[in-house]
């Protein structure tokens, strides 16, 4: 009775991954996702962007971020696909979750959401420099804009600013135009020039700059114009992405409701672009739109359909490689006019653009080259905002065979044509020689 | 002045005592004459021909060129053996001349076409 006990708490353990519906290369979108916030109270304030995510289908389980039970594994298994950190305040997480588990979290291939405010803790400003974003060191500054700010009747210090500064990606930001600014309030950060890995998706005016509202400017500000950063985004090289942005107020109620004119411009729209800019980024970092995958890699002689085991120098061949895009849903086929191949060996003796069929199939065939040796077939392609592909197959490639060259060398006629002229003249000759007199 | 035109009848001189005596010859010795001069010009062709073009299948040039040295080198033993004048092969047949020519023959186009590639 008691094994029998054991034995059953054991298999349903070993089930429970399979139970719970997590990410997985077959269906890469998340689906749950871990909730930290500062207090209750922004889980209403902010009620309409959790409802859109829910609407998608994510499970989000809302924690306080100095819960004692919060844990992002247990028993070395990830119990979320996603972590979305509202906690701008908190000095220590609670649980067994920390600076070191949330950087392991994203090496694992999860994402990540980061809004920090004005009032953001030194926790959550290095969580932002290992992903590569460098908050103002100021502890009180905001971002402020005398020129780009948003027109209303209380705030006067213009803190609130609207930009529309955006990166112009279809696939980070969604094939609809996003027609009226969005509102920001916090703090700005800065992005490391050499690092190729983050991206700007909201950057602020040129006329802005980082300090505190509340004083005077005694020095020049350290953060200015468009090299403020107000919304970014990271892609890691195992494809994990992160959102990282300085306003927790640009996803609350209040700023998706509030209609904004920018200073300066007469015209004034309903609706900020909060709501639409923050799902249709979700959508992105979330995997809904441009994840990659490719199966099907093959090359084959022209005329065969079986791959050789290798080839040799100046054959004709065709590679092909499908690539499909994850669509939130379902994989459809990924349309691109640079998707490129390259023949390798320390450095690439071909290279070439892929044709599609539409379907998702590329293709392309050109002639091995002169060199023998091992090659590889290697696919690599980075697009901004898509996953990235890294492909390489190996595929050696042997000289002529001693009965591969041509029989008869055009060049060398003439000497042929001695050699059996001298014949036929001995021969001739041998007959004149003895009959005559 | 004298010396000039002395030395242009010598040289004039010089030929047409050359040309009567080679009109001497018997005919056999002068086949082989002509078959030796249509070796060493189809040498002559390949030699231009690889200066023009280039020595690209090298092993060809050479076999090509060996095979008329070597056939006008043959020849001339035949010739020497065969002539009646030269005392020096008096007590040889002109059959066994002609045996040894055509055998040294068979092996010199065995290697020929060996090396012709």
């Amino acid at each position: 009775m008691g094994k029998l006990w054991v034995i059953s708490i054991a298999s349903i353990f070993m089930l429970l991954p399979f139970l719970g519906n997590a990410f997985s290369p077959e269906s890469p979108t998340d689906r749950r996702v871990l909730v930290l916030l500062d207090d209750s109270a922004i889980k209403s304030s902010h009620s309409i962007y959790f409802n859109s995510l829910k609407s998608r289908g994510f499970d989000l389980e809302f924690k306080l971020a100095d819960d004692p039970k919060i844990a992002l594994q247990r028993y070395g298994q990830y119990l979320y696909d996603a972590l979305i950190l509202f906690c701008p305040s908190v000095e220590r997480f609670g649980g067994s979750i920390d600076l070191a588990a949330i950087l392991d979290f994203v090496d694992s291939g999860r994402d990540l959401i980061i809004a920090a405010d004005s009032s953001a803790s030194d926790l959550i400003r290095e969580v932002g420099i290992e992903c590569g974003v460098d908050f103002d060191e100021d502890p009180s500054a905001m971002v402020i804009d005398h020129i780009g700010y948003a027109v209303s009747e209380t705030e006067g210090d213009h803190t609130l600013i609207a930009s529309d500064d955006l990166i112009k990606s279809d696939v980070i930001l969604g094939s609809k135009r996003i027609e009226a600014p969005i509102l920001f309030r916090g703090i700005g950060h800065s992005l490391n020039p050499a690092n190729n890995l983050v991206l700007k998706v909201l950057s602020a005016s040129p006329s802005a700059y980082s300090a505190n509202p509340k004083s005077k400017l005694s020095t020049p500000p350290s953060l200015t114009g468009s090299a403020i950063s107000l919304v970014s985004i990271v892609q890691a090289r195992n494809n994990a992405r992160i959102l990282i942005t300085g306003s927790l107020s640009m996803f609350s109620n209040k700023f998706f409701r509030s209609g904004v004119q920018k200073a300066g411009e007469k015209t004034k729209h309903e609706k900020s672009g909060n709501e639409q800019f923050l799902t249709e980024i979700s959508k992105w970092v979330f995997h809904e739109r441009g994840h990659l995958k490719t199966v099907n890699v093959k090359h084959h002689k022209v005329g065969e359909t079986d791959e050789p085991a290798l080839y040799r120098i100046n054959d004709e061949l065709e590679y092909s490689v499908e690539i499909y895009e994850w669509s939130g849903k379902s994989w459809d086929p990924y349309v691109a006019n640079d998707v490129q191949v390259q023949f390798y060996m320390m450095s690439p003796y071909v290279l070439k653009t892929m044709s599609h069929n539409k379907k998702g199939l590329y293709s392309t065939s050109f002639k091995v080259p002169d060199v023998y040796g091992v090659f590889q077939f290697k696919v690599e392609y980075q697009k901004l905002g898509y996953t990235s592909l890294s492909l390489s197959k190996q595929i050696p490639v042997r000289p002529y065979r001693h009965n591969e060259y041509e029989r008869f060398i055009p060049a060398a006629y003439p000497y042929y044509g001695a050699a059996f002229s001298m014949m036929a003249g001995f021969f001739v000759f041998s007959f004149v020689h003895l009959y005559s007199k | 002045m004298a010396r000039e035109k002395s030395s242009k009848d010598n040289a004039k001189a010089l030929f047409h005592s050359l040309r009567s005596a080679y009109a001497a010859t018997p005919v056999n010795l002068k086949i082989i004459d002509l078959y030796v001069g249509f070796a060493v010009f189809t040498a002559l062709i390949q030699v231009v021909y690889m200066a023009s073009v280039g020595s690209f299948p090298f092993n060809s040039f050479l076999s090509g060129v060996l095979s008329c040295v070597g056939t006008a080198v043959l020849a001339v033993c035949l010739r020497i053996q065969v002539n009646k004048e030269n005392k020096e092969f008096k007590d040889l047949p002109p059959e066994r001349a002609f045996a040894d020519f055509v055998l040294c023959n068979l092996v010199l186009h065995l290697v020929i076409m060996n090396f012709l590639g």
